[in-house]
């Protein structure tokens, strides 16, 4: 099986680019501008993408559309409107939308009436006036809201519905930061009852001065105390 | 999940109108059955491939292509200047390569896209035997999709979800359906537009579909180019080919 990419190589297939295809699914279309071990980088067009190695299951060579759109745009004249609209509906076929958005560009550039370039582009007629989309829904009236189009009162209604949650979040917060002090407070209070128990505990391990001669002869719950410097630094 | 937040918003098509006398629920159905070219007919369909164009806002294109096999097996490919993204379910979990953003390694499809992608490979829709699979539908009136009149009819599916169906009154198409999708932790009343109904191998198929939230302006347009009926489609193209 490990043969298999090499023999995809050699197969006479109608190839349209240089095509990596990923392990599991999916595929960079484009131009190979450089590959060593690690990495394969696709300029696609609209950039560069690089791929790991460790990811490609295979590598199909092959001309792009890319270079037939550069080869073509280059014989053409710069105020030849239907040529270039000819272009972009090629770019557009071939899948390489970057390309024809602005061969589309172009056509606006001369032709700014043009309707199929208006149209291409996402543009739409308002008032007799070829408008941005964006625009078309201001002046229907939609407002913007987190990146999307809508309402004035759907955008209100996401506004009280968020600031709703942020102040059910903040209390959510201060309780919890409530409920954390009351926990802190608790253990500060069974700490102190616990050095409490041990200072009365000390008082009856209290170190045997005689019996053996002077000096201490236990050195009484020393672990003990340790523990509470310890814990107190 | 940037594909499916491109899909966005109106046209401001569905406008009830006045209610009428009310056809029955079943005549409506039983129309509607007919016209995709009977209920034989449309349980002859074990796989399907589906490919076109989506447009979006700003003259934003992609090649999508659709596969689908029975039981609930669906592949969806998106490609955008080359690069290709997948996502498929076999009904019951879901996975997906989306190189977009640099993430060239399968990862598992969030859990409401499965179920999205559930419902997406249901060949039948959940008009047909509605009865049957638990779900209650009732006549909500008639609305105008698209310039054309419709039955609304409300469907309550067995899981409780309430989804709206719009039939034309003349040729029984189906021309409209509304649901409630979760996108992050939002509900949103999605609409679906068909239109440019054609049928392939005898089965009625819309060409045109128009996606986005009820009330918004933004559109996700998809149109349909080629339809193949039960096409050879390997199990294999519904497995990840790398371990989990």
């Amino acid at each position: 099986m490990r043969k298999l990419p090499l023999l995809l190589l050699l197969l006479p297939a109608p190839v349209l680019a240089d095509e990596v295809f990923l392990k599991d699914a999916g595929s960079i279309s484009g131009r190979i501008v450089e590959q060593n071990e690690t990495t394969v980088q696709v300029d696609v067009g609209g950039g560069v993408v690089g791929v790991p190695m460790s990811r490609v299951e295979r590598i199909q060579k092959g001309r792009s559309p890319l270079d037939d759109f550069d080869e073509q745009a280059k014989k053409l004249s710069p105020k030849d409107v239907n040529g270039w609209k000819k272009l972009a509906r090629f770019a557009s076929e071939k899948g390489i939308p970057a390309q024809a958005h602005d061969a589309y560009k172009h056509v606006l550039s001369i032709a700014p009436n043009d309707a199929d370039a208006n149209t291409a582009l996402g543009r739409v007629q308002l008032d007799g006036k070829w408008v941005t989309a964006e625009e078309s829904y201001r002046a229907r009236g939609f407002v913007r809201y987190n990146n999307e189009w809508m309402t004035p009162a759907e955008a209100q209604v996401l506004q009280t519905e968020a600031a709703n949650d942020q102040a059910r979040r903040d209390a959510e917060d201060r309780a919890r930061d409530a409920e954390q002090a009351a926990r802190d407070a608790d253990s500060r209070a069974k700490e102190a009852e616990s050095r409490a128990k041990k200072a009365e505990q000390n008082q009856y391990n209290a170190p045997y001065w005689g019996g053996f001669g002077y000096g201490v002869t236990e050195w009484p719950m020393a672990p003990t105390f340790n523990q509470i410097w310890d814990e107190d630094d | 999940m940037r594909v499916a937040r491109w899909a966005a918003v109106m046209l401001a098509f569905g406008t009830v109108v006045a209610a009428e006398p009310a056809r029955s629920v079943d005549a409506i159905v039983a129309d509607y059955v007919a016209a995709r070219g009977g209920l034989a007919k449309i349980r002859s369909v074990q796989t399907l491939r589906q490919k076109g164009r989506a447009f979006g806002e700003g003259g934003r294109q992609a090649v999508v292509q659709r596969e689908l096999k029975r039981p609930g097996k669906i592949r969806f490919e998106f490609t955008v200047q080359g690069v290709t993204g997948v996502y498929v379910s076999d009904g019951g979990k879901g996975w997906m390569v989306s190189p977009f953003e640099g993430d060239m390694e399968a990862k598992p499809l969030p859990e409401e896209a499965i179920a999205d992608a559930m419902e997406q490979a249901d060949f039948e829709g959940p008009l047909v035997d509605w009865k049957a699979k638990g779900h209650k539908a009732e006549w909500a009136g008639r609305e105008t999709v698209a310039g054309r009149e419709a039955d609304k009819i409300k469907l309550t599916l067995a899981s409780g979800t309430v989804r709206y169906e719009s039939i034309d009154v003349k040729t029984h198409a189906l021309l409209r359906t509304e649901t409630t999708r979760k996108l992050g932790n939002r509900t949103v009343r999605v609409e679906a537009v068909f239109g440019d109904h054609k049928k392939t191998n005898g089965l009625l198929f819309p060409r045109s579909v128009e996606v986005g939230a009820v009330d918004r302006p933004q559109r996700l347009r998809i149109v349909v180019d080629s339809i193949e009926v039960n096409p050879p489609i390997d199990d294999a193209r519904f497995r990840r080919t790398t371990a989990p």
